[in-house]
């Protein structure tokens, strides 16, 4: 083991997703840099977070399918209270964005690339990554360059 | 929305069943002497208590209990001394379910599951130490895909909300100041509110951020408090002590989403509700006294506001100025303080205090005219009723 893989999980304490069965292929999809939700393969809905069958079709014949990484920002917040352990002092206030997804579904996650002051509601913006230890990766999202 | 159902039928409930009786603890002494031993239930106990008193009514009269943010109805069941009661149900410790189990208690009476259906709320948040975020435990949604980010809180969700409706509309804060100190001076006439020093528009723009575009002033409190009301049939309350308050128009709706928020600020099931509402009463909006609104976050009436047509989507803004909202003026709101000043019952003091207000007792903040009288709660499950004095 490097130094190198081990020192970001040393520091590390902000909340660590646990992974499941059902959500295991998208930690895996992270890691290699794509983003993948859950279709369903009998009526082609897609749908985020994942559940164990299709909510239109309820049968769980589906599949994870790789998606455009492309969305805008429904909104965002900046959050200033300290909930969490995990975040440095000076990294408050830290930013949330709620991004719709360009195939639909909504996902929380944080914008990388752009500073407060740039970003509004609507903005076109990418999936990016983020490694925080051998499992996980985060997917994050930066301004639209494509 | 596909298979429009037919709705007509709410109206069989119109005046069928009446809150006879309504108590509470006291909020402002208990929230400034914090007590790790104070249970949810002995909170209960002690509204029930004020409650059947201000009924007139025995133990012995209750045959029906539904319990909220109580875990188990058999533990208050036993400690208010109710062995056999024939109708029992729990419901969670949100604030949507206040309006809930109201509607189940009209439900239970107006169908003859019980007579007399006392409804008995319990909170003990803030001696046991409740955040109301930061939680990263278990497997759940909020786990896996919002912790990692820092994502937490009821009001961080309703402030990304807000934070859309500046964007889409153009709102300013300005609004939500306005409806922070109106609550705040409501809560200053009202001896039990928590909240009781005025504040000023310098004071809401002076508040800290908790998270941004929402500040403190925005938020509600986190008290400890206890709530109960008591509802049996329209009959049987006109021999009771008081005027009854009968229950007059009620509706659920809801727009349930991975996320919470709802791209219209909930408008679809708002304005389900006050079609529903005006539909089933010989009241319309102007002829409400008063509207008790679910304010977790201020925004929140801003929603409800808009969704429920007292002006356009988009215009709440504009709508909510100090003249129109104050106890005198054309539409006043949350009459006792609401959240962010009385107490944070989770809607269940808003009932209360539109009992209190039909029943003509609310002193120096008593309003005019008193007949008619809303609730309405706005979130993916949204309820709303309109309450009647007997005449």
């Amino acid at each position: 083991m490097t130094t190198e893989s081990q020192t970001p999980e040393l520091s590390y304490d902000k909340p660590l997703p646990p992974v499941l069965e059902l959500t295991k292929p998208f930690w895996d999809g992270c890691r290699e840099g794509i983003l993948q939700i859950q279709f369903c393969n009998i009526c082609d809905l897609s749908w985020f977070p994942p559940a164990e069958a299709c909510p239109r079709c309820l049968q769980d014949d589906w599949e994870w399918r790789p998606i455009s990484g492309h969305g805008t920002v429904w909104s965002w917040i900046r959050m200033w209270q300290k909930y969490f352990p995990g975040w440095s002092p000076d990294e408050y206030p830290y930013t949330v964005a709620l991004i719709k997804l360009e195939e639909g579904p909504y996902m929380y996650s944080t914008l990388v690339g752009i500073d407060d002051a740039d970003v509004s509601c609507d903005l076109a913006v990418e999936v990016d990554f983020r490694k925080v230890n051998d499992e996980i990766t985060l997917p994050v999202f930066r301004p639209a360059t494509t | 929305m596909s298979n429009q159902p037919d709705r007509s039928a709410l109206g069989n409930l119109q005046d069928k069943t009446a809150i006879v009786g309504v108590g509470t603890t006291e909020f402002g002494a208990i929230y400034r002497d914090l007590d790790p031993e104070r249970s949810a239930y002995e909170l209960g106990l002690i509204a029930f208590r004020e409650a059947l008193k201000d009924a007139g009514l025995k133990r012995t009269d209750v045959d029906g209990v539904i319990v909220s943010r109580l875990p188990h109805y058999g533990r208050m069941c036993e400690m208010i001394g109710l062995r056999h009661p024939r109708f029992v149900n729990v419901l969670p410790g949100e604030g949507r379910q206040s309006g809930i189990a109201l509607q189940y208690a009209a439900l239970a009476v107006a169908n003859g599951m019980a007579d007399v259906v006392a409804c008995i709320y319990g909170n003990n948040g803030r001696s046991a130490g409740a955040k109301y975020g930061g939680e990263s435990r278990g497997i759940s949604t909020q786990a896996m895909f919002e912790a990692p980010y820092g994502m937490t809180s009821p009001g961080a969700v309703t402030s990304m909300m807000f934070r859309r409706h500046q964007y889409r509309y153009g709102t300013t804060t300005e609004p939500l100041g306005h409806l922070a100190i109106s609550n705040r001076a409501n809560a200053a006439l009202n001896p039990n509110a928590v909240m009781q020093r005025p504040i000023t528009m310098d004071d809401y723009h002076g508040a800290r951020y908790i998270a941004e575009p929402l500040c403190l002033l925005d938020y509600c409190l986190i008290n400890d408090g206890g709530v109960c009301f008591i509802v049996t049939s329209a009959e049987r309350a006109r021999d009771l002590k008081h005027t009854p308050v009968l229950i007059h128009a009620t509706s659920q709706a809801s727009d349930i989403t991975p996320v919470y928020v709802a791209d219209d600020f909930w408008h679809e099931p708002m304005s389900q509700i006050a079609d529903d509402l005006f539909a089933n009463s010989e009241a319309q909006r102007d002829d409400l006294a008063f509207a008790q609104l679910y304010d977790n976050f201020t925004p929140t009436m801003l929603f409800t506001l808009e969704g429920m047509g007292f002006c356009e989507p988009g215009e709440g803004g504009d709508w909510i100025t100090p003249e129109r909202i104050g106890l005198h003026g054309e539409m006043p709101l949350n009459t006792g303080g609401g959240h962010t000043s009385e107490s944070y019952m989770q809607g269940w003091a808003l009932h209360v205090e539109a009992v209190r207000q039909l029943r003509q007792e609310c002193g120096d903040r008593q309003v005019d005219d008193a007949q008619y009288g809303l609730y309405a709660c706005a979130a993916p499950l949204a309820t709303g009723h309109i309450l009647k004095r007997d005449n």
